[in-house]
This record gives structure tokens, C-alpha cells and sequence, in this order.
């Protein structure tokens, strides 16, 4: 793999973003990051740190107040698919059957309907919901919706995948479930994913390098890369290395608490 | 006794829906049994009032609406078959109304009214909650044009075009347009937004946008409002009519003629609780028909 | 330091006034004023008053009490329907909705009068009560019952169970959940009703005006100006019509705000 050179897919130099309002909230300040090609990043902070509307810019839905964010060198301009979004909200249309979900930006894209078919049908079999294609959404659980969401994303090969907490809504179990679901997708199809979420453990189990952010206002406070090899497997969850980075990152998000008395 | 009442309780949804509580088979008897009571209360009412000309009885009612459909055919009646007859009943078969083309010409001003007005509502609210900027702008003057009920327009309205048929359904078409905004606004705005971000960042945009995702996800509180732009449809022009118009509901209730002609005729309640009547049934079957078409549209909402 | 909002709102509004002052202004010379009315010419009609003859309309009906005492009349009328109305219509709803059994007793009345146009009442409440306050203010009452009905029936069926399940598991009689539960939850939404009902009865009591004209009221008024015509009389008194509409919604507006400051805004 020939180290590359070229620009990081994603890159922040301090940005800053306040929300207006009868309390203007500084949502975000000084922060830099850089994603490069084919990186998988987590980004962990605790609620209300600025996780959300960091995504959000660099998916071109908000402007940053300050600094400035690029993709793959070029200024990001507003939305498209070449950043591809999943909202931490359902999202999924619920007016159109799971495969007509799947092939929405192919149809946005122009492709013919044999062309999005393929498509489709690959990303069914991928995350095994081919039973379910001509389904609506209200049939599906809220795990196998949000695997929709994903691979809806995924079918317009983007260079860089924007997820927001896609698995916090659910269960723990299914959670787990579905991280090995989206650890399996992203092994079968390299992207540049850029994941945000306030599980330690998810991080851990999903990313290449983990980018801690502090409370309010958002700045990068810590950084980890973890170590751990891949293919990472349900045993890798107790595995020495695994626990002792979990350690480490919790103490860096400050789950440790003031000491008692 | 105390612990069996208990477990009944608890088995009971709080809800207390009468859908679930009791069959739907039982729930139809009891609905016909509280009809026929209606009726009985009525007939009893109407007894002892003893005033047919204020208090009709229920065959009076029948006799007139057997009058106004059959046009006071001339036909030989059956032995205890009179046609109902009054000055309001005479005005109207000299200008010869009947209940039906009454009833076909009001539905025809309402389906018009719906017809122009719900789309002129829809592009309007479609656009105010699309862009802020334009709903900034425009959401004052609809503040206003909103406050104005239609009918107190129609004196003013006649100045400038006569008595035409334009000038009764311009009221109707500008009420049906006025409710057909908020829906459609809350519809784009709440509903939609969240859609349409996540179309956006798979590279949709115009048209595409348009059709296969604000309008999808905005359809049903669209067509939850045109429930009641209906009614206010209906509403208008029996109003229109009963103001401004030579046929139509309106002026069968009113009893033929102009308003400042109507002065001279009796009214006829018989007359006007047929009218009533039909007006519930007419308005009642075009609801359900947009319940139908909107359970039909929106099959795959959860919930 | 106004907020865009309010700056375009006011642009908005003020390129409204300066649209018509033109209109007024350039069809002065050249719209007709003289009106077939049916059956004779008018003369001398203003189809587009200018804002100085509005003005002095105004200030003419005004001083000689017209208008002011029209508007007192018609608003007595809406306010005493709105309130016979939504007590019955609260009142009635608030029962439908709790009790299943008096719910299916009473939904033929009930779809009965919801799908009756509102103003096809007046010539049966005419004959039944004559002309004059009574069939008006029971015309109001009638539809705002309706509404309220609705909007209370659905207020009470809207309550979450969960609510009602903790409220029980905490020991509650059926009368203090009603109370303490049902109510507070089911308050937005009879509210809600109560502001739709109040559009409508001004709707309402216009038309009803309009048709049974007599001194003094707002519909009469406007059949008045209608029968002349005095076209600057009937604009003011549309206007003052659509500015009463407007302060009721506000005032039913403000009313839900407060009642309803427990609840999550959504943005």
C-alpha cells in the first residue's frame, strides 16, 4: 500500500460553529481533525458535545463560524453523495420498499433500472435482508432499518461514509449484532467512515483510531489508535489489548468520576 | 365479588375504545338503536309541540322529500300518498327545483372549489415551508388573507363581476385554498425536513427531491387537511348560495329566490330539515371517500 | 436590532399597502363607477377606495358610533356562542371520550350536526326561534359544540395509557386520574379545538348577519354598504371583520402558550 501523499479525504482546521438563539450555544471551537483514506475514525464524546453538528458540516448541511473543512482537498460545498450521510434519526422512507430505499441515489444518480437492480441486489444479500425487498419499512425492526440506511449510502460508492450514532436507539444485543453487520460491510467494502457515537466499547470494537472530544464547546481532547487486528471477532471484546485500550479511553472521556468523600 | 370486578379492570385497554371493548356487530345494534331513539325523541317532540308548520312530523318530512325529488310529478297518487305542499315548496317547483339537481349543483361548486383551491393552497404552503425566506415573507399576508372570512368578501366580490357563477365560487375556491395551507406547511416543514436531508446526501435534488420525497413524506397531513377543506368547502357554498344564487342547497334552505326575495316566502321546515339531511349524507359520503382514497394512498404509513 | 423575520415581515406587509395605494391610485381615473346592480345602474361606485377615502369612511363611522357599535353587537353574539357552545361541546366530549358506552350512544347526533354545513342550521333555527339574537347566538353554539366535541373526545382519547397505567399502579381512583391525568393531558388539544371553533363562528355569525340584516351588526353593515353601494364602508367593515377574527385567534393563541408551557417545544 503506497503511502499516500495526497490530500486526507477529510480535514478540519479549526472549526467553530455556534448556534444563534435567545443563548447562543458555542457548539463546537478550535477543533482539528484529519480522516484519511480508507481510515475507519470514531469520534466519542459525551451528549451535547458538538458530535452531531461537526458531522453535519462536514456533510455540508451547516457552515463551520470559523476555520475550515475539506474533503479530498476541495472545499466541502454543501450535501452530496460523495459524503455519504446516515442522520442519527430514522431516516429510512418509509413510502418506498426497502429495495426502492436501497436504490434511491443510484435513481438520483441517473442509473438505469438493471444497473440500480444489481446494485440492490448485492447490498440485500450483503446484510441478508433479500426476503425483505419488497417490504416497507414499518415491517422491518428498528436494527435491520437502520442497516438499510447504511447500505442506502453505500450504493452510491461515496469517498467518505458520515455515520451519527446509527445503533444508539437500540438494545445492547442488537447493538452488538450490528456493529459485527457494519464491521463485515466495511471489511467487504473498504470507505473512509467517519463514526460518531458515546460508546466506548463501540469505538473500540469498529475503529481503526478514536478522536475524543470534550464537553461543551467541542475540541479534540485525546486521541487513540487502536491497535487491535482485524478481522475483530465477538472473542476480541475480552481480548487483554481490548480491555486495557477500554481503560484507557474511559479515562480519557472522563467516565471516572470525582472521587468519593 | 371484589376480585372478580378487579380482573375485569385490568383485562379493560384504559383506552376504553369502544372498538375493542365491545363487537363490532353489537356496536352497529346499539347505533341503530340510538337512531331509531333519535327519531322516536323527534316524533314525540314534534307531538307535542303540535305546530306542523314549526315542528314537522317525520311524515311530512318524508312527503317532502318525496315532493322535492319527484318534481310534483303529476302522477295518481296512492290512497294516503298527498304531496307536500307550502309556499316555500311552491316557490321552488315553479322554478323548477328539484333535490337532486339541487344536490348535483352544489357538489359540482364544491368539487371546483376543491379542485382549483387545493392545489393553489398546496403550491403556497408548499413554499413556505420549503423556504424560510419565502415563508418570512409570505406568512404575514397569509396571517391576514386568512382572518378574512371569505363570505364577507362576496358583497364586494359582486361589485366587481356581476352576478356570475364566478362570483360565487371565487369565495369557495379562496376558502378551500386558505385551510389547505397550514397542512401542507406543517407537512413540508416538520414532517419532510428530516427526509429530505438524508435524500440530499445521497445526491437528489429538484424534481427528484420534489416528487419522490417532500410530497411522499408531506401526503398524509396534506390529506389529513383536506378532510376539513372539505368541509369548509361545503360550508362556503351552501353560504354562497344561500346569499347569492338562484339553485344549489343553499337556496332550496332558503326557499328559492334571492335573499331579498326570500323575505316573502314562508320557510317550510320540512323543506329545510330535508335539505339538512341531504346536505349530512352528501357531505358525509365525499368524507368517506377521502378516507378510502387516503387509506389507499398512504398504505404504508406504521402506526 | 430586529430579526430578519420581523424586518421581512414588515416589508412584506408594507409592500402590500403601497400595491394597493397604487391600484387605488391609477384605477381611480380609469376602473367604472357606475355598477349594474341587478336591476338599475349605480353611479359614483369606488371599486378601489383610495386610502384617504378609506380613511375618512373610518373616521365618519367611528365618530357617529356605527361602527364601533356593530362591532360590540357581533362580537356579544360570537363570544356567548363560543361559550354556551364549548361548555356543552367540552363537557359532552370529555364524557364521549371516557365512557365507551355513552360514545356509540351518542355518535349518530354527533356526525349528524359534524357533517352539516354550519350555516344550512340558520333557516330551520329561524323558523323554529324567529329571527333575531336567539337562532344567531344557537347557530354559534351549535358548531362550536360540534368542534369542541371533537376536539375533546380526541384530547381524552389521546392519552397516553402509560400514564394512566402509572397513575393506577400508584393507587389513583378513577375519578382523580380523570381528573389530574386526563384532563391536564387532553387541555392542548379542547384548546386547539376551541381556537378552530372561534374562526368558524365568526364565519358564521357573519353570514347569519348577512342574511338577517338588522341594526345594528357587522353583517349589516356589510349588507348595507352592499345595498348602496358604499364601497369604503364595506372594505372597513371586511377589514374590521378579518381584525376581530385576528384578535381572537392571538388571545386563543396566547391562551395555549401558557396552558401548554409544560410541553417540549419542537423546534
Amino acid at each position: 500500500m503506497t503511502a499516500s501523499a495526497a490530500a486526507p479525504v477529510l480535514e478540519a482546521v479549526g472549526v467553530g460553529y455556534t448556534y444563534a438563539g435567545r443563548t447562543p450555544t458555542v457548539a463546537l471551537e478550535g477543533l482539528g481533525l484529519e480522516v484519511r483514506d480508507n481510515e475507519f475514525v470514531a469520534l466519542l464524546g459525551p451528549v451535547g458535545c458538538g458530535k452531531t453538528t461537526l458531522l453535519r458540516i462536514f456533510a455540508g448541511f451547516l457552515r463551520p463560524a470559523t476555520g475550515t473543512v475539506r474533503c479530498a482537498g476541495s472545499d466541502i460545498d454543501g450535501p452530496g453523495w460523495q459524503r455519504g450521510y446516515v442522520l442519527q434519526e430514522v431516516a429510512i422512507f418509509p413510502w418506498m420498499t426497502v429495495r426502492e430505499n436501497l436504490e434511491f441515489g443510484l435513481l438520483a444518480k441517473g442509473l438505469a433500472p438493471s444497473e440500480r437492480r444489481a446494485v440492490s441486489d448485492e447490498l440485500l444479500g450483503l446484510i441478508g435482508l433479500s426476503a425483505f425487498e419488497a417490504a416497507y419499512p414499518k415491517e422491518l425492526s428498528a436494527g435491520m432499518s437502520k442497516m438499510v440506511e447504511v447500505s442506502r449510502v453505500l450504493a452510491t460508492d461515496p469517498s467518505l461514509l458520515l455515520l451519527d450514532e446509527p445503533f444508539g436507539a437500540l438494545d445492547a444485543q442488537t447493538r452488538a449484532r450490528m456493529q459485527d453487520a457494519l464491521a463485515r460491510l466495511w471489511e467487504h467494502r473498504r470507505k473512509t467512515v467517519l463514526f460518531v457515537t458515546h460508546d466506548a466499547e463501540e469505538a473500540l470494537y469498529l475503529a481503526d483510531r478514536i478522536v475524543v472530544l470534550s464537553e461543551r464547546p467541542g475540541r479534540v481532547r485525546d486521541e487513540f489508535a487502536v491497535d487491535i487486528p482485524r478481522p475483530r471477532s465477538f472473542e476480541t471484546r475480552f481480548s487483554a489489548r481490548f480491555l486495557e485500550l477500554k481503560r484507557l479511553v474511559w479515562e480519557a472521556t472522563g467516565a471516572r468520576g470525582a472521587p468519593s468523600t | 365479588m371484589a376480585i372478580r370486578g378487579e380482573w375485569r379492570r385490568t383485562r379493560k385497554s384504559w383506552r376504553r375504545s369502544a372498538d375493542r371493548w365491545w363487537p363490532i356487530a353489537r356496536r352497529s345494534w346499539l347505533w341503530l338503536i340510538s337512531l331509531a331513539a333519535l327519531l322516536a325523541a323527534y316524533t314525540l317532540v314534534a307531538r307535542v309541540v303540535a305546530r306542523p308548520d314549526i315542528v314537522p312530523e317525520p311524515r311530512d318530512i318524508a312527503d317532502a322529500f318525496r315532493t322535492l325529488v319527484g318534481r310534483g310529478v303529476q302522477l295518481a297518487a296512492p290512497e294516503g300518498h298527498h304531496h307536500h305542499s307550502s309556499d316555500q315548496v311552491e316557490t321552488l317547483l315553479m322554478q323548477g327545483v328539484t333535490l337532486q339537481a339541487a344536490l348535483a349543483v352544489s357538489t359540482a361548486r364544491v368539487l371546483f372549489g376543491l379542485l382549483v383551491g387545493v392545489p393553489l393552497g398546496l403550491l403556497v404552503g408548499l413554499l413556505m415551508g420549503w423556504s424560510r425566506r419565502a415563508d418570512d415573507y409570505l406568512h404575514p399576508v397569509f396571517i391576514l388573507v386568512r382572518s378574512v372570512p371569505p363570505l364577507a368578501l362576496i358583497t364586494y366580490i359582486m361589485l366587481w363581476l356581476g352576478h356570475s357563477e364566478a362570483h360565487r365560487l371565487i369565495p369557495i375556491v379562496y376558502a378551500v385554498a386558505v385551510t389547505a395551507v397550514i397542512p401542507t406547511y406543517h407537512g413540508v416543514r416538520d414532517v419532510a425536513a428530516k427526509y429530505v436531508v438524508a435524500a440530499r446526501s445521497l445526491g437528489a435534488r429538484g424534481r427528484l427531491l420534489l416528487t419522490r420525497v417532500v410530497l411522499p413524506a408531506a401526503g398524509p397531513a396534506v390529506l389529513g387537511g383536506l378532510r376539513y377543506s372539505l368541509a369548509i368547502a361545503w360550508m362556503t357554498a351552501v353560504g354562497a348560495e344561500m346569499l347569492m344564487a338562484e339553485n344549489g342547497m343553499g337556496n332550496l334552505l332558503v326557499g328559492g329566490g334571492m335573499w331579498s326575495s326570500r323575505l316573502q316566502t314562508r320557510s317550510d321546515p320540512a323543506v329545510i330539515i330535508v335539505g339538512i339531511v341531504s346536505l349530512a349524507a352528501a357531505g358525509w359520503a365525499m368524507d368517506a371517500g377521502l378516507r378510502m382514497l387516503t387509506a389507499r394512498l398512504t398504505r404504508w404509513v406504521s402506526g | 436590532m430586529t430579526s430578519p423575520r420581523v424586518r421581512r415581515a414588515v416589508v412584506a406587509l408594507a409592500a402590500l399597502a403601497v400595491l394597493y395605494a397604487l391600484a387605488a391610485e391609477l384605477g381611480h381615473g380609469r376602473l367604472p363607477d357606475r355598477i349594474w346592480l341587478g336591476a338599475h345602474y349605480v353611479e359614483n361606485v369606488q371599486l378601489l377606495p383610495t386610502f384617504r377615502s378609506l380613511a375618512e369612511e373610518g373616521t365618519f363611522l367611528v365618530e357617529s358610533r356605527i361602527l364601533l357599535d356593530s362591532i360590540a353587537v357581533s362580537t356579544r353574539r360570537v363570544f356567548l356562542g363560543l361559550l354556551l357552545g364549548s361548555a356543552a361541546g367540552i363537557l359532552l366530549g370529555l364524557l364521549t371520550g371516557w365512557a365507551a358506552r355513552l360514545e356509540v350512544l351518542a355518535d349518530p347526533w354527533v356526525t349528524f350536526f359534524r357533517f352539516t354545513p354550519a350555516l344550512a342550521l340558520l333557516p330551520l333555527y329561524v323558523v323554529w326561534f324567529g329571527y333575531g339574537e336567539t337562532s344567531k347566538v344557537l347557530l354559534i353554539a351549535t358548531n362550536v359544540a360540534v368542534i369542541t366535541l371533537l376536539g375533546a373526545h380526541q384530547g381524552v382519547r389521546g392519552v397516553p395509557a402509560v400514564y394512566l397505567d402509572a397513575a393506577a399502579s400508584l393507587g389513583a381512583s378513577r375519578w382523580l386520574r380523570f381528573r389530574r391525568v386526563v384532563l391536564p393531558m387532553a387541555f392542548p388539544t379542547i384548546l386547539a379545538s376551541v381556537r378552530i371553533a372561534a374562526g368558524l363562528a365568526w364565519v358564521t355569525i357573519v353570514v347569519a348577519e348577512l342574511i338577517d340584516a338588522r341594526m345594528p351588526s357587522l353583517g349589516y353593515l356589510l349588507a348595507l354598504a352592499g345595498a348602496y353601494p358604499r364601497v369604503p364602508t364595506m372594505l372597513i367593515g371586511i377589514a374590521t371583520v378579518g381584525a376581530l377574527v385576528l384578535l381572537f385567534d392571538l388571545l386563543a393563541l396566547l391562551l395555549y402558550a401558557r396552558a401548554t408551557r409544560w410541553m417540549e417545544r419542537v423546534a
